[in-house]
């Protein structure tokens, strides 16, 4: 092992997958995270054992009072007594073992037995560590290269997701706002579609982020290779269809705000009488409200119906207003769900300017459609030719998550995220969960997330919440989450190895969620001479003014 | 087997009390006693000494010991009365007198060269006896002494050195140590972990 040897195993540590050693480091080479490997005997054969350095405790360190003057260094006064070696200094390092890597199972298996007090401790080399940390390499098909270990040179490392592993399990993104959660997802849905991954994406993009894959990956000749050159389709709000008969008696009830129980009953009656009078189950809002009046109270004659009866006008202004007046759900137009997935495309659903509750309810129906869908289309429900045959996975990555699926509160969208998220696997519909406020998600949705991408957290209401949801960190590297700068990210869970520390790699497209500078924005107005426009602007409105004044029209006053 | 003349040319000092088993007094050789008296050199703090063993005690061969302590013996000490001779008198006059100031250094045994010359580390079995011969080991000795049967250096009597309680000890190793790194060269990064540990216990940790 040609890897420099930097301390020597002291013992056992105070859990059972814990060693200590002693080292002085004096170039400070074991940093927290870093991993380390001692050389074990396994089955009879020579292998190291890896573990990561989780804490660092001085056992020699110069007595205060040699530190009295800050500006004498209490190695010249430790000189003066006589004592003028280097070594002032020793660390005993604490070490989880994670253990040897199994080539045929690609994990790790821990040895269960601690180092020999005295063996030899080496910093793991760059070429072992991209070997055993990532489950794929870069640039292989079903990897996803997000970025190089944290702990050694930019690229030195580089950690590959299993695409494999988080589509089939689900994948969480938490961290707080200005942490680069954005710029991670960027970089994901760059591997995505790239020549070896070529995945069918959907993004819910509640603020107008991810407009810069449109119009920068289907151009980088990266992204293409022979025939295929990835497609990205983004949904403008105004673009955005749901059509009426998609919703549920679920989704209508959730549009509608303050139904009485009556109005619930006859609004539950009115949709069913409207199912089973619609034409091959399609019917408009028209058709909806002729049900309301059906099943109302009073006259129900053809011509003239009733609008008196107060339950059905309520019900009725309350469609309108929520329906008709909405330009998203619309009679007969909808987002086909051939047009949403498609292997080697990115689909980008905008849904800033949506009202909130339209937002749930529009997640709501996408999910609830592609996951019907595709159990149709596993099940062989449905066959080539019809529309909602789909012999593709698909990934969908949802933007602030928790709006969709909320700690405390009934959203529409989070029962079937939660059926997706436990069941989807068997199906191929997989989710990304991009949140701030982890504190606010629903606890069951986030622990379904079985690889989670955690970047910096403050928040320690958000921080206990990643601790209780997500079991596969380790309370080290929890510890780290305040610490973390923007665009570092600890990875763990069934897409690595073992949980790693990243910096993210740069992206190949533009990023689309940076902030706006306010103070530029303030002074380049300056520098365009408005302030000169508005004083003649200003001057002209005070001249018209007075002289409608003059005028004596009082109205302008 | 009489006094080895080459022993007896570079004896220091003879044996002429001991504290305990391992700690001797040796009285350097004084004017008159010896053709010429031994340099300074050889009977300096941290210097390797032998001691003779009487033939036939246990495996006699030679203790080894290291010089650990000096005293000054002064009868004339105190006593301020006034001076009946001028000392170039007394020189002429009286010198068995004058004998009677002496050079007292302290060896302490760490092990011992068996009848056939092969080092060993620890406690002897075999003690001293008065007026037993103490020489200087040469360089060559003192590395034969510091080497184990493997050919590695060894130090094992440092844990009884530094039991001693004695202020001395401390700086003693230190300079034992000091001397061990120029004789072996290739063992200088173990003397630096123990001499920077040492130095670490008895200079910096005592001070803060």
């Amino acid at each position: 092992m040609s890897d420099p040897c930097i301390g020597t195993v002291k013992g056992p540590g105070e859990t059972p997958n814990e060693f200590t050693f002693i080292a002085p480091d004096p170039e400070r080479r074991v940093k927290h995270g870093e991993f380390v490997y001692y050389v074990g005997d396994v089955d009879g054969t020579v292998r190291p054992i890896l573990g990561r350095v989780t804490n660092r405790r001085s056992v020699r360190l110069f007595p205060d009072n040699f530190m009295a003057d800050p500006g004498v260094p209490p190695a010249q006064v430790a000189a003066l007594l006589g004592y003028d070696s280097d070594a002032s200094e020793l660390f005993e390092i604490t070490v989880a073992v994670l253990g040897y890597f199994a080539e045929q199972m690609h994990e790790f298996i821990n040895p269960r037995v601690p180092p020999a007090g005295g063996a030899p401790v080496f910093i793991a080399g760059n070429e072992l560590l991209a070997e055993v940390l990532s489950k794929r390499k870069r640039g292989e098909r079903g990897s996803a290269y997000l970025g190089s270990l944290l702990s050694r040179p930019d690229g030195a490392v580089p950690v590959a997701l299993d695409v494999r592993g988080f589509t089939s399990t689900h994948l969480a993104i938490i961290a707080s706002t200005g942490s680069g959660k954005s710029y991670l997802a960027g970089v994901l849905l760059e591997e995505l579609m790239m020549p070896h991954n070529r995945a069918a994406v959907l993004v819910v993009d509640p603020h107008g982020e991810y407009t810069t894959l449109r119009d920068d990956m289907p151009n980088l000749p990266v992204f293409s290779e022979g025939n295929y050159r990835p497609r990205v389709r983004v949904f403008t709000p105004d673009t955005i269809r749901v059509r009426i008969d998609t919703l549920t008696i679920g989704d209508l009830r959730y549009l509608l705000s303050n139904l009485s129980e009556k109005m619930h009953y006859q609004l539950s009656r009115a949709f069913n009488f409207a199912k089973r009078s619609a034409k091959n189950g399609h019917y408009t809002l028209d058709q909806l409200l002729y049900a309301v009046r059906q099943t109302g109270e009073g006259k129900k004659d053809e011509e003239n119906f009733d609008d008196e009866d107060p339950t059905t006008g309520a019900l009725i202004w309350r469609l309108q207003s929520a329906l008709g007046n909405s330009h998203i759900f619309h009679d007969f137009e909808n987002m086909e769900l051939d047009e949403l997935f498609k292997p080697g495309q990115c689909t980008i659903v905008q849904l800033n300017e949506v009202d909130g509750r339209e937002q749930q309810v529009i997640v709501a129906t996408l999910l609830r459609r592609v996951y019907q869908a595709r159990m149709d289309t596993t099940k062989n429900k449905v066959a080539r030719g019809d529309r909602t045959y789909m012999p593709y996975p698909v990934f969908c990555l949802i933007e602030e998550a928790h709006n969709y699926a909320p700690a405390n509160a009934d959203a529409v969208s989070s029962e079937v995220l939660k059926t997706i998220l436990s069941e989807g696997r068997k199906f191929g519909v997989s989710i990304g969960l991009i949140t701030q406020r982890p504190g606010k998600l629903d606890s069951d949705v986030l622990s379904q997330c079985m690889t989670q991408c955690i970047m910096r957290i403050t928040n320690p209401i958000d921080q206990d919440k990643i601790a209780s949801s997500v079991e596969s960190v380790g309370r080290d590297l929890l510890k780290e989450l305040s610490s973390l700068s923007k665009g570092q990210v600890i990875v763990s869970g069934a897409s690595v190895n073992t949980p790693v520390l990243l910096r993210v790699r740069q992206r190949i497209t533009r990023h689309g969620g940076q902030d706006l500078n306010a103070p530029e924005e303030w002074l380049t107005w300056f520098a365009e001479d408005h302030p000169a426009e508005e004083a003649r602007e200003n001057a002209l409105f005070t001249e018209k003014k007075i002289t409608y004044e003059e005028d004596g029209d009082v109205l302008w006053a | 087997m009489g006094m080895d003349r080459s022993a007896e040319r570079s004896a220091i000092g003879k044996i002429v009390k001991s504290n305990n088993h391992v700690d001797y007094v040796c009285q350097v050789f004084g004017p008159g006693e010896i053709d010429q008296t031994p340099p300074p050199a050889d009977y300096a703090f941290g210097t390797f000494v032998s001691v003779q063993l009487q033939e036939g005690a246990l495996g006699a061969g030679r203790l080894v010991g290291v010089i650990y302590n000096t005293l000054l013996l002064n009868p004339e000490f105190g006593s301020l009365g006034p001076r009946l001779s001028p000392r170039a008198d007394i020189e002429i006059f009286s010198p068995d007198y004058l004998s009677e100031t002496a050079t007292l250094v302290g060896v302490f045994t760490v092990g011992w060269f068996d009848a056939v010359s092969q080092p060993a580390q620890g406690v002897p079995a075999a003690a001293a006896t008065v007026n037993a011969l103490v020489q200087r080991l040469t360089r060559d000795e003192v590395a034969q002494f510091h080497t184990d049967r493997g050919g590695r250096l060894a130090l094992h009597y440092a844990p009884l050195l530094l039991n001693q309680n004695n202020p001395l000890t401390p700086p003693l190793l230190l300079a034992i140590i000091d001397q061990l790194s120029e004789l072996f060269s290739g063992s200088r990064s173990q003397l630096a972990v123990m001499r920077n540990n040492l130095a670490w216990k008895t200079i910096v940790q005592p001070i803060g």
